[in-house]
């Protein structure tokens, strides 16, 4: 039961880096994807992943919440989980109006994934390395993402940062 | 090609001329005939589209000095996150053709490729 987080700011290769690492795992390779088709811009980037993993041999699930009730249709292969910072604000905002406090249903998700899987890769961003000119509420959603990343960097095995696609490695050995 | 990163004000130009170039071997923000290119970001957020038809220039270059500008909260603004995106890229691009990438943080160089 290996599990992976790999962090990073936008465009640093996290996905392309995720999703060569699942696709040497044992097989069925799942990518649970979080992200919402909100928008033509949330469009294009699934359409961007889609070509990116394309050929790799993954079936996606797309799931915008409660994770953690997610049942796989095997168990024992590889999942990536992209990502939990699209997670977190689904859960969050789950009733728009009244913004819920994610993190242990979040957490919860991956205890889940977990749990089915050999290996599990879990991609998060780094949205707290920024200033604080943020409204109450983007503040609350750095600090349960904040949380959510340390508290899944704590269980997993091996952490890496990703920095213009070359991983470093946070904890766990370097492959 | 020698890639340098790092945030804002982390070290990179001190970094830079502890390598021995001068003055004279760096263009800031403007692609030119000397040896060294700093702020790529620059050139990439006066023109994120662009960003890919600069990869064979830089290329040429001895040293490409690049921020980090993709950590953070996701902006709001469209343009700004491609921005941000387009310079993420073109470093992943740039570090993989690159013989050597340094990280600058707090002042302190990582080789984290190459020698």
């Amino acid at each position: 039961m290996m599990l992976i987080l790999l962090t990073g700011g936008s465009a640093c290769g996290k996905s392309t880096y995720g999703e060569n690492l699942a696709a040497q795992g044992p097989k069925p390779l799942y990518y649970i994807a979080a992200m919402q088709p909100f928008d033509d811009e949330c469009l294009k980037k699934i359409a961007r992943h889609r070509a990116l993993r394309k050929d790799k041999g993954f079936e996606t699930v797309e799931r915008y919440t409660a994770v953690d009730i997610l049942q796989l249709p095997k168990t024992g292969g590889t999942a990536l989980l992209e990502c939990l910072c699209n997670l977190t604000a689904n859960e969050m905002y789950i009733q728009p109006e009244t913004p819920v406090d994610p993190v242990e249903k979040v957490v919860a998700g991956v205890e889940n994934l977990r749990r089915q899987t050999d290996t599990l890769i879990v991609v998060t961003n780094d949205v707290g390395s920024d200033d604080e000119d943020y409204s109450e509420e983007t503040r609350a959603y750095i600090r349960y993402l904040g949380e959510i990343n340390a508290r899944v960097a704590d269980m997993a095995d091996r952490v890496y940062e990703l920095v213009a696609g070359i991983p470093i490695c946070l904890k766990g050995e370097t492959v | 090609m020698m890639l340098i990163l790092g945030g804002a004000a982390s070290g990179k130009r001190t970094y830079l001329l502890s390598l021995g170039y001068g003055p004279e071997d760096i263009a800031d923000g403007v692609l030119d005939e000397k040896k060294v290119l700093y702020g790529l970001e620059k050139l990439v957020f006066a023109d994120p589209e662009g960003a890919q038809a600069l990869l064979p220039a830089l290329l040429q270059k001895e040293v490409v000095v690049c921020a980090e500008v993709g950590s953070g909260v996701i902006p709001i603004r469209y343009e700004q996150r491609q921005a941000r995106e387009a310079t993420g890229r073109l470093c992943v691009q740039l570090a993989a053709q690159a013989e050597k990438v340094v990280r600058l943080v707090a002042g302190i160089p990582t080789v984290i490729k190459g020698e």
